[in-house]
């Protein structure tokens, strides 16, 4: 296996939470390459946002418990990065906008240099980053506000933009919108359009199935810390075990299997444009027939 | 990234929340209009959470910022504080919290602690007097039959601090005990 | 979202001097007042603060903050008066209460003290930003990491008074008893502090996490974005309040080996 191509190689991944005898990722393998834009599904519970934290390493060196196999980014183990190199490759941004902002600063621009300060780079380079992602975030208007006056939406933003001041090359993303508005949902995903013109490799969980697969090349299937699928998301939400365990899918592809309306490969369609066409086209049939 | 830089962030973010819930217990007391402060159950809570020192530490903050907020007076009574922290801290870790009847008597340690604290800073500050009401009335009354200055100051601290320190220490327990095990987790060395 | 700071904003000259000048000087009024127990010395200190607080236009916030010590310095001036330990010249009466001159001038140097201090840090608060204030300490070697717990508790406590305040509300609109007696109350306080601290210490294990994220503690010296300048003020009147300090202190202590 060529490591060193692949951005990340997660092998054999087994993960138990501390004062508990279950395991929250079981024997998980998979590999991601740089720019890919990969989605993870699931119920609750299924281990996405605990294969999220063993990503950036924060599982186990911040939650305890027990680990085995490995993850590597660059070909390396997230436990054996130091932290000022680590988040610098691997980014992680939570569900809840207010409980990602430090609290200890009193402005926009501050928030997002303080992981910067925390790097120790030099000021001036500071802030420049500062100002470019700022800008690109479209948040350079608000850079004297308190982060606290912000909405949903733009705190979001913000936490983003503080993670991605850092310049990591990998941003992972737990149900970034599950807090917000229409408004800030579509925000986000705006940024995450920019993000993958970027060429930034993307790690998202999200129940929002319509938007997430237009934004992701793939998806991750977890049900009880195992890995059920990982491939295409038509390929993953055509799977039987997407309706044995209840998991959810974009609405139009739950018309269409109700329908039995698929496309020419067999497999139900989980985009806009394509399910109108395989709905046309079922309609056509049973219009002849009724 | 090592265990122990784990720690010290979730250490980090306690003190500030600490004091949080201290102001957020006088708020809810004057809401209430209870007769008391009950202004240190954040304090109390860190200490059983994260030891006698992050205790400390918190008491100290504490009143560091009600200085900042309030008024200059309360940095003098820092150490007042920092005792109810400390002492909070080291009766948890000698399992004078496992139960109501412990905790009672913690609660009322830390009550007399707190009043000895105070009483230095009352006689150097402010001759012996605390500011409250009933507890100077007291200490006029004390000091009119030529009880001495320290003994009087201490009788007034005891009015102001023993039901509401009692109290405060009770509640404490009542919270920690209700707090999901993996949440205090966090807070502590492996097992 | 305000922070729950006293500093008022203002153009002067106070306001631009470094915290950290400001907090010599409030350190040497109080210590100084300490060492020289007279009300002359006091009264000096005492001017000063109030001059530099007309200065810096915060006179009326510092009578607010004297304001809250003058029931106590009353009732000082009245149990000192009578029963202070060396009381011997009486000086006036009120019906069967008699009040003796040592007292009171005890108790005046004593309430002088209280607010010497309470003007000179009172000055620092009303004139200097507390992050400035934080700032300015870590850049002068405080730990970063108690420079972050004091810049986070400022912004900390009106989120949860404001969240507080709303889960009063909420309680009550769902017929939580408020009124009533005092264990009514009691009961009334745990129902509504319990959950407040339950999702404050979740937000916290977040917030750690957050902060992890961002290289929070991966350096010993972390950069400083925000520059606190230091002027040559600045640097003078720490000088002369350090040089005040040693002069008193060798003066102390050589009366008190003279005994």
């Amino acid at each position: 296996m060529d490591t060193e191509v692949k951005k990340i190689v997660v092998e054999n991944l087994s993960y138990t939470y501390p004062l508990s005898k279950i395991k929250a990722l079981d024997n998980v393998s998979f590999s991601i390459f740089p720019g890919e834009s990969v989605g993870i599904i699931g119920r609750n519970g299924a281990g996405k946002s605990t294969l999220c934290l063993a990503l950036t390493g924060l599982v186990p060196s911040f939650f305890g418990g027990k680990r085995s196999g490995r993850v590597l980014i660059d070909g390396t183990d997230v436990l054996d990065i130091p932290k000022e190199k680590l988040v610098r490759k691997i980014g992680l941004v939570l569900q809840n906008p207010f409980s990602q902002i430090s609290g200890a600063k009193m402005t926009v621009f501050e928030e997002v240099a303080f992981g910067l300060e925390n790097v120790g780079l030099e000021r001036d380079e500071i802030l420049e980053k500062v100002e470019k992602i700022l800008r690109r975030l479209d948040l350079w208007s608000k850079r004297d506000q308190n982060p606290f006056e912000l909405s949903g939406g733009q705190l979001q933003r913000l936490a983003i933009a503080s993670v991605l001041a850092l310049e990591p090359e990998i941003l992972v993303l737990d149900e970034p919108t599950s807090q917000l508005d229409p408004q800030g949902t579509t925000e986000v995903f705006e940024v995450l359009s920019e993000l993958k013109k970027m060429g930034i490799t993307i790690i998202l969980v999200e129940h929002k199935f319509e938007k997430l697969v237009e934004h992701v090349d793939k998806l991750i299937f977890l049900h009880e810390g195992k890995l059920i699928g990982f491939s295409t998301p038509e390929e993953i939400f055509s799977m039987r075990e997407i309706d044995e365990y209840n998991v959810g899918e974009p609405i139009y592809t739950s018309v269409c299997k109700k329908l039995n309306a698929r496309k020419p490969n067999g497999k139900y369609p989980v985009h806009f444009e394509e399910a109108v066409e395989v709905l046309k086209g079922a309609l056509k049939r049973h219009g002849t027939n009724g | 990234m090592a265990k122990s830089s784990r720690l010290t962030t979730m250490i980090i973010v306690l003190i500030p929340v600490a004091v949080g819930i201290n102001y957020a217990g006088k708020f809810f007391a004057e809401a209430l209009k209870l007769p008391l402060w009950l202004d240190s159950i954040g304090t109390v809570l860190a200490a059983m959470l994260a030891g006698p020192i992050v205790g400390g530490i918190s008491g100290a903050i504490n009143n560091i910022i009600y200085g900042l907020t309030a008024g200059p007076v309360s940095f003098i009574y820092a150490l007042t504080s920092i005792g109810i922290g400390v002492t909070a801290g080291l009766l948890y870790k000698a399992k004078m919290f496992e139960n109501a009847f412990r905790a009672l008597i913690s609660g009322l340690i830390i009550a007399i602690v707190a009043t000895v604290i105070s009483v230095p800073i009352n006689v150097i500050f402010w001759e012996g007097q605390t500011g409250n009401v009933w507890g100077d009335a007291l200490f006029a009354f004390l000091r009119s039959k030529n009880v001495g200055i320290w003994l009087a100051s201490f009788f007034d601290e005891l009015v102001v601090d023993l039901v509401d320190k009692v109290l405060t220490v009770f509640i404490a327990y009542g919270i920690f005990r209700a707090l999901p095990k993996s949440l205090i987790y966090n807070f502590r060395q492996e097992q | 979202m305000k922070t729950v700071s006293l500093y008022v904003d203002k153009d002067t000259f106070v306001h631009k001097l470094e915290p950290v000048t400001k907090l010599w000087y409030a350190f040497t009024s109080v210590i100084l007042s300490f060492i020289f127990p007279s009300i002359w010395m006091g009264l000096l200190f005492l001017s000063i603060s109030v001059f530099l607080s007309l200065v810096a236009r915060v006179l009326k916030n510092m009578v607010g903050f004297v304001s809250a010590v003058l029931v106590v310095s009353l009732t000082m001036l009245v149990i000192q008066g009578m029963f202070y330990k060396e009381n011997a010249t009486l000086v006036f009466t009120i019906g069967d209460l008699k009040f003796y001159k040592e007292g009171l001038v005890h108790a005046t140097l004593l309430i002088i003290r209280i607010v010497n201090m309470i003007t000179a840090f009172g000055l620092l608060i009303l004139t200097t930003r507390p992050s400035d204030m934080v700032t300015n300490l870590v850049q002068k070697g405080l730990s970063p990491k108690l420079g972050y717990i004091l810049s986070s508790v400022l912004q900390i406590i009106p989120q949860m008074l404001s969240a507080a305040s709303t889960i009063i509300d909420a309680q009550r609109s769902r017929g939580l008893e408020t009124e009533g007696n005092f264990s009514q109350k009691l009961k009334a306080f745990f129902a509504l502090i319990g959950p407040l601290v339950l999702s404050s210490l979740v937000e916290a294990r977040e917030r750690a996490v957050a902060i992890e994220v961002r290289g929070f503690g991966a350096t010993k010296r972390p950069t400083f974005v925000k520059l606190i300048p230091e002027t040559r003020t600045d640097r003078f009147v720490k000088f002369i309040m350090k040089f005040v300090l040693v002069i008193a202190v060798v003066w102390r202590v050589t009366l008190w080996i003279l005994k």
